[in-house]
């Protein structure tokens, strides 16, 4: 039954990038997240399938931050997370670019947290070096002959690719994303996700979440199903069978 | 057609209506009373308002024709219009640095914490509280007569109140900027910088120039109290009864005042605001 999986999907080889375990957090008197464990390697495209409110966004928000878990271990690179942020980058469904401003400068931004403070005042400001670096992030994304643009002029797939070369700027290990293609026409969705698979096999962490299986099971490595905050299935995308993310989704939705 | 006739009652029945409670009709009744009482404490009367005419008709013999000998009523009344607009500018402008580091203390995109967010919000609408009318008086008194003690006033007035509607308007941008350079390792100055205000860039700008139209018309009202302008000189041609001098300052401040509410308007419908 997993006829969409294509046949090039690797198996894992590099380091542990980020490391979960008994990850838990409450809202209120709701448990949204029952003790997640994890394991996200370098190199690799691991996608989080869920209903609505399994408490997805809310495991990506705790890993970077936005978010306090209640109790649990988040490791990126051997290290806490909170150690080092700029090693863990996040992209949203709503891609969240200063749209006034140039493709340039936001890439450029990704790097503010190794920038000393007055270069980091104003875009006018960021040293050569740094730009050309962001130009190359832009290049990797396909997107260099844009860099002048305001963010706010391109499609909302390229905007998303300008995230991702945020991210890139940013240096990070680790790059979560959260419906990153949800708002995305199919064609852009394909070539979003390509992006992040090929950025994977360059020795990327990528930890998605997506609702669409069918996409999951084509560009990731590795399925995790998360049930009511509770992993249901965490296996290489091949063993997944269609059937267990159909009941992903059957469950009555509270 | 076949609607009027159809049955519903099998269908589930409606909720209870929602009336307004005790306490809802309680203030009604309290509003009306104020309002009974204010109307008597003001002395409203339509009859004086009919009588009211008479006196409008004298002012108007007095007033008309104007008086616009050029050496001794429409040039000082004009550079006096110029003063009036300089003490709108400066107050405006000088108050855009206090304004913008207590407006990013006091809204919640931009704090650092929330005893400088509390303290920062306390003090600005301190400075939102006291009229800049009553600043002037104090700064008339502490440097003098004159259009200095009107800057200063409006510094302080329009630091409170442009510092909280730039806090508001930093809060209603999208935050999601702001968290994707915070989660990639910025600061909070560096997030404020290169998320949060070039987000909420226009509506700032948009208010800033709202404020310099308010300030303008301010500045009228801070001459009256002694703080230099067209008002002072509207306040003088009142004391000594030359209605057709005051006529004249007032004509040229409709103009003052509505040629900066036109371009405030303009630039701010440019830039989206
Ligand atoms: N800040 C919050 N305060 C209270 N409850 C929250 C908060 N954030 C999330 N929740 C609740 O936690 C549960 C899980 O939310 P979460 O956003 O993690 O789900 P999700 O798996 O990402 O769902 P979706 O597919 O809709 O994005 C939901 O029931 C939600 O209502
Ligand atoms: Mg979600």
């Amino acid at each position: 039954m997993t006829l969409m999986a294509t046949p090039e999907i690797r198996t894992p080889v590099g380091a542990v990038a980020l490391r979960i375990r008994g990850l838990r957090k409450t809202f209120g008197t709701k448990q949204v997240l029952k003790g997640v464990d994890l394991d996200l390697h370098a190199g690799e495209f691991v996608t989080l399938l869920g209903a609505n409110g399994s408490g997805k966004s809310t495991a990506l928000k705790s890993i970077v931050g936005l978010q306090t878990a209640d109790e649990g271990l988040i490791e990126v690179d051997g290290a806490p997370a909170t150690a080092d942020p700029t090693k863990t980058a996040m992209v949203f469904q709503q891609i969240h670019l200063v749209k006034r401003r140039s493709v340039l400068d936001n890439v450029c931004a990704g790097a503010l947290g190794r920038l000393p403070m007055w270069q980091s005042l104003h875009p006018w400001l960021f040293p050569a070096a740094l730009r050309q670096e962001a130009m190359h992030c832009l290049d990797r994304v396909g997107l260099a002959d844009r860099a002048s643009e305001p963010a706010g002029k391109l499609s909302g797939g390229q905007q998303q690719r300008v995230a991702i070369a945020r991210a890139l700027c940013q240096r990070a290990k680790v790059v979560l994303a959260d419906e990153p293609v949800s708002a995305l026409d199919p064609n852009a969705s394909e070539q979003v996700l390509a992006l992040l698979a090929e950025l994977a096999t360059e020795g990327l962490g990528v930890l998605a979440v997506l609702h669409q299986p069918e996409l999951a099971m084509k560009y990731s490595s590795r399925l995790i199903g998360l049930n009511k905050g509770v992993v249901e299935f965490d296996l290489p995308t091949p063993e997944v069978d269609m059937s267990m993310v159909d009941a992903l989704y059957s469950g009555d939705q509270k | 057609m076949t609607a009027a006739l159809a049955d519903f009652s099998t269908a589930p029945k409606p909720p209870a209506r929602r009336w307004p409670s005790p306490l809802m009709l309680g203030l009604i009744a309290l509003l009306i009373v104020a309002h009974v009482f204010a109307w008597q404490g003001t002395d409203v009367s339509i009859k004086s308002l009919i009588e009211g005419r008479k006196g409008m008709a004298d002012f108007l013999d007095e007033a008309i024709p104007l008086d616009l000998t050029w050496s001794t009523v429409l040039r000082p009344g004009l550079e006096a219009a110029l003063v009036t607009l300089y003490i709108g500018l400066l107050g405006t402008t000088l108050s855009i640095p206090f304004a913008l580091g207590m407006g990013m203390l006091a809204s919640r995109a931009t704090t650092p914490n929330t005893v400088l967010y509390q303290a920062t919000r306390s003090i600005l609408s301190f400075l939102r509280s006291v009229p800049d009318v009553v600043f002037a008086l104090i700064f008339v008194c502490a440097v003098g007569l004159g259009p200095f003690a009107g800057v200063l006033a409006l510094v302080f007035h329009n630091t409170g109140v442009m510092g909280k509607l730039w806090a508001e308007a930093m809060e209603e941008t999208d935050l999601g900027p702001r968290d994707v350079l915070r989660i990639g390792g910025a600061n909070g100055v560096q997030t404020a910088l290169h998320a949060v205000l070039p987000t909420s860039l226009p509506q700032l700008v948009g208010l800033l120039l709202y404020r310099f139209d308010v300030n303008v018309r301010s500045s009228l009202v801070l001459g009256l109290v002694g703080a230099g302008g067209i008002g002072f000189l509207i306040n003088e041609a009142i004391k000594t009864f030359k209605f057709d001098v005051m006529a004249t300052h007032i004509l040229i401040v409709l103009v003052l005042v509505i040629a900066v509410d036109q371009v405030s308007a303009q630039v701010r419908k440019r830039i989206g605001a």
